[in-house]
């Protein structure tokens, strides 16, 4: 099939089970990204490993689909590499949350101007419905031999201790508010995640779209919520109230944004604080060479590396 | 005196009191001098209090580059330093102790492990000696023949205490002055000149400077009798500037010319280094302004340092990763998806004493066959191996040109000798690397394809460039980057990759891959990374003291290997007169050989301790098993 720039469409033909979750979200990232009126050029998106891994195929952007649990780092050394670029990390809970997990913790320190969409289903798909690192101790999904041993971690708690500065939740069934969250997250400086409820058609039969839309409420519908911390003294009572919300699961469960912190530098101002030329001149876009010859010649040479050097005496 | 070519010292004591100082300032000041001077740190993998020692070479000629097993000074800071090097001894040495502390006794120092101790007391007591420092000492004077030097340091430091107004306890801290300052004297360098050294390790620190000066005064005048007794010849030809250097740096230094600007790593020893050295220049700053800036990532793991190293190689920036055995291991699934994406990232990759964490803060060349072989499937890969400081930092360019030119993993192999130790250098000429980028398209048009299968080098695109969109995954792919499990494609694309291996194979000339040192008939030595600078060394003695021939064949590119030269000159010996030298137990590189080449090369000289070859034992060995007295012969100078 021929691809669709404008709609972020590649073209590929989409492998997923008839009334996946995922589709929900690559319908929501691609109207995102043409809503943002961003080029296809400027986008990049990478993925892990497992359907949410092949995400990149499907949207008509850079795509990078690389390891288990490796998304963040890779996305890390493209957004340092060129800061101009729109970095969007797709993966799945076993693969963000597990396996990947030390890479998560470590982008929110960084806050890094990345967004993460976690592809939140509870289970391991590809490789026939294990227990996902979100799935409730005690649950049996139908391809578990036995119920799940291991208490499940919380994504937007985990998120808010990492020091992330947009942490938000929505559900893929629901594409106009995930595409709104997509584009929000997108928008804001520093790092940013959206763990996004999705079901799992065939080996999750407990959270189903049913029991999702049973039990999920609008954060931007009640009244007051206010997420955003304008101010540094702010921080604490925004955490704090986002923590609670971050721990409302069963009967309510929680969609919208829970904290945006519009006050921390993110890394690349922290970097252009110490290397002045960074955003002009960022590691992929410096001239290196003139004419095949090293930039850097005898004299420059000399100059950088002067605390190495001795003037011998006669 | 009779006034020495090169002359050898070595400082011992605990982490932590200052010996780095030392090695640092004493070899500053040689080199304002014109001396090359090269120095060999072995220490515990511990922050203070185990002991450590540095060996050094000053020579007014040649850069010395390997260790060598005698010394005209040994200068022990500690009762520690005595004991442990009681062998280092010889008749030609001069062995500075603290007089103070004649009465320790070696069953009492908790820094010495018992394993240490134990043949440290047997070597006393097998010649009558008991374990007592002053015991000790004895035997070092009436066994090995050495002249003492014993000075109270207490003295020493009192007198420094009064005359700068400081407590004795404060002034116990620059007890490593006196080792700096003995051995100044000793080789005939005057105080004014060791200044030289002070000045630039305490730049911004007059009155530390002038502490130092004061103290070495002190004790120029306490050990004025022996004064010039190893006194070192004047450089015959002196260089106008010299770069003091470590391994690290020499690697740093050549990642920022070879243009370099993404870093991403993990600490870990011997790497880390490099790292910090790079951040600390990263603004490239020139009398012109800043040149650019290198981004140095410190990341979470070896796999985020690895992974984001490709990342910013993707999108255009030359980027790299340093590491050790450990680190690389971790880095290894994400070295495939390199290969098989076809990403130019380079991994420096420091050997340290393995398996496991091994001897961390020692050496050993046992990861040959790791950066051959690591990760499952098959890609090409570029495994560049450096024998010294100038090879790593030519080596640290060519990776990256080796790296875009084949689009393929560059693996540059070094080991913790070559990383920690800290020579002289002339300072490069940049201007005479060449810059390659490979193949590259700034201006795709909608044809593009970025595994087009026209070719098994097929032009690049950055992440980002406008008029074409790429995917990469760590699937097998098609020409433009997504998935395919066609059968037919499979094959093309992966002759595709691996073919780049036979272009680099028939591009980069076999005589640039391993080089040929000497002429010598009698044997040939081959060997990789550190032991250069041994087996080069030897040949001279060999052939000096006792009219053996020989050759060295340095073998630096592993991976394309150049088997048609290797073979030619194996053959030209004759198997039976080569000799495999290595620091490890299995002989990797013979295996490498063998593998290439039909030749096995059974002659072996090994050593697995974590220290060094040094040239004399390899003397020692080479026409033992030359003789054939013995096929494999082990070493394990240097304790």
């Amino acid at each position: 099939m021929a691809s669709r720039p404008e709609v972020f469409d590649s073209g590929e033909w989409i492998d997923w089970c008839p009334g996946c979750g995922n589709f929900g979200i690559v319908t929501a990232l691609r109207k995102a990204l043409a809503e943002l009126g961003l080029e296809p050029h400027q986008v990049v998106i990478v993925s892990g490993i497992g359907c949410s891994g092949k995400t990149p195929h499907f949207i008509d952007a850079y795509g990078v689909h690389t390891l288990h649990g490796r998304a963040i780092p890779f996305a890390t050394g493209i957004k340092l590499a060129n800061p101009d670029l729109t970095v969007i990390v797709s993966g799945g809970d076993g693969d963000l949350l597990g396996i990947g997990a030390g890479h998560f913790v470590a982008l929110g320190r960084r806050n890094l101007d990345i967004t993460v969409m976690i592809h939140d289903n509870q289970v391991y798909g590809l490789t026939k419905g294990q227990a996902s690192p979100t799935l409730p101790y005690g649950v049996k999904t139908k391809a578990l031999p036995k119920p799940n041993l291991q208490d499940p971690v919380n994504p937007l708690m985990l998120a808010l201790a990492s020091g992330y500065t947009f942490v938000a939740r929505a559900f893929s069934m629901d594409v106009e508010h995930l595409k709104k969250i997509i584009m929000e997250a997108v928008k804001h400086p520093g790092a940013a995640v959206i763990d996004i409820l999705q079901p799992c058609v065939t080996y999750n039969d407990v959270y189903t779209t049913q029991w999702y839309r049973e039990h999920i409420y609008y954060l931007d519908k009640e009244p007051g919520w206010d997420p955003v911390v304008r101010k540094d003294d702010e921080r604490a009572e925004k955490l704090s109230k986002a923590m609670i919300k971050a721990m409302e699961w069963g009967e309510r469960v929680p969609v919208g944004i829970l904290y945006k912190d519009e006050t921390k530098t993110t890394l690349e101002e922290r970097i252009e604080k110490r290397i002045p030329s960074y955003r002009k001149a960022p590691p992929a876009r410096q001239r290196i060479e003139v004419q095949g010859r090293p930039i850097i010649n005898k004299r420059y040479f000399e100059e950088i590396f002067k605390r190495y050097l001795v003037e011998v005496e006669d | 005196m009779q006034e020495l070519d090169e002359v050898r010292f070595l400082v011992g004591g605990a982490q932590g009191t200052g010996l780095e100082t030392a090695a640092q300032v004493l070899t500053t000041a040689y080199a304002v001098q014109g001396y090359r001077v090269c120095s060999f740190r072995e220490y515990y993998s511990n922050i203070k209090g185990r002991h450590s020692y540095i060996g050094v070479r000053v020579n007014s000629e040649a850069q010395p580059a390997a260790p060598r097993a005698s010394y005209h000074i040994i200068a022990a800071i500690d009762a520690e330093s005595v004991f442990m090097h009681l062998d280092d001894a010889g008749k030609d040495t001069l062995f500075l102790y603290n007089a103070d502390l004649e009465s320790r006794r070696l069953g009492e120092l908790p820094a010495i492990e018992e394993e240490t101790k134990k043949y440290v007391g047997e070597t006393l007591a097998g010649t009558g000696y008991g374990e007592s420092l002053g015991e000790a000492i004895c035997y070092i004077k009436e066994v090995k023949g050495a002249r003492l030097v014993p000075l109270s340091f207490n003295k020493v430091l009192s007198e420094f205490a009064e005359s700068r107004g400081i407590k004795v306890f404060a002034a116990r801290r620059y007890a490593n002055t006196i080792l700096i300052a003995a051995i100044a004297l000793m080789t005939g360098l005057g105080l004014d000149k060791l200044q030289r050294g002070f000045e630039r390790r305490f730049a911004n620190r007059p009155r530390v400077l002038e502490d130092n000066m004061a103290l070495a005064a002190i004790v120029a005048k306490e050990l004025e009798q022996y004064k010039n007794m190893v006194p070192i010849r004047r450089p015959k030809r002196k260089p106008r500037r010299l770069i003091v250097l470590s391994g690290n740096d020499a690697v740093a230094m050549g990642k920022v010319v070879a243009g370099m600007r993404f870093q991403s790593y993990y600490p870990i020893t011997p790497a880390q280094d490099e790292s910090f050295m790079l951040e600390s220049i990263e603004n490239l700053e020139t009398s012109q302004g800043q040149l650019g800036g290198v981004v140095v990532l410190q990341t979470e793991d070896e796999i985020a340092a690895i992974t984001a190293a490709i990342g910013a190689a993707l999108a255009g920036a030359r980027a790299a990763t340093a590491t050790s055995g450990p680190g690389f291991d971790l880095m290894v699934e994400a070295l495939g998806w390199a290969g098989i994406n076809e990403v130019p990232v380079v991994i420096t990759l420091y050997q340290r004493g393995g398996p496991s964490t091994g001897l961390p803060t020692r050496g050993q060349q046992a990861d040959l066959l790791d950066a051959l072989f690591a990760s499952h499937g098959e890609f090409p890969r570029i495994v560049i191996a450096s024998g010294d400081h100038e090879e790593a930092f030519r080596d640290a360019v060519l990776a990256f040109n080796l790296a875009e030119r084949y689009q393929t993993p560059v693996i540059h192999v070094l080991d913790k000798f070559i990383a920690n130790s800290i020579v002289t250098m002339e300072p490069p000429t940049p201007e005479s690397f060449e810059i390659d980028r490979g193949a590259l398209v700034e201006n795709p048009d909608k044809d593009y394809k970025r595994f087009s299968l026209e070719h098994p080098i097929s032009p690049r695109v950055f992440l980002g460039t406008p008029g074409t969109i790429v995917w990469y995954t760590g699937d097998e792919h098609n020409e433009i980057g997504h998935i395919s499990e066609d059968k037919v494609n499979r094959r093309l694309m992966y002759e595709k990759r691996m073919k780049k291996l036979e272009i680099a194979a028939r591009e980069i000339p076999e005589e640039e891959r391993a080089i040929l040192y000497g002429d010598g008939g009698d044997f040939l030595l081959i060997g990789w990374g550190s032991v250069k600078g041994a087996a080069i060394e030897a040949l001279k003695v060999l052939r000096d003291q006792q009219g053996l021939n020989g050759a060295y064949l340095h073998i630096r590119m592993m991976e394309p290997f150049p088997a048609r030269y290797v073979s030619k000159v194996i053959e030209e010996y004759g198997v039976n007169r080569v000799i495999d030298v290595e620091n490890n137990y299995t002989g990797q590189l013979a295996r490498v050989v063998a593998m290439n080449t039909g030749h096995i090369v059974w002659k072996r000289v090994l050593k697995w301790t974590g220290r060094p070859i040094y040239v004399d034992e390899l003397v020692h060995a080479v026409p033992r098993v030359l003789g054939g007295e013995k096929e494999v012969e082990v070493l394990e100078y240097g304790i």
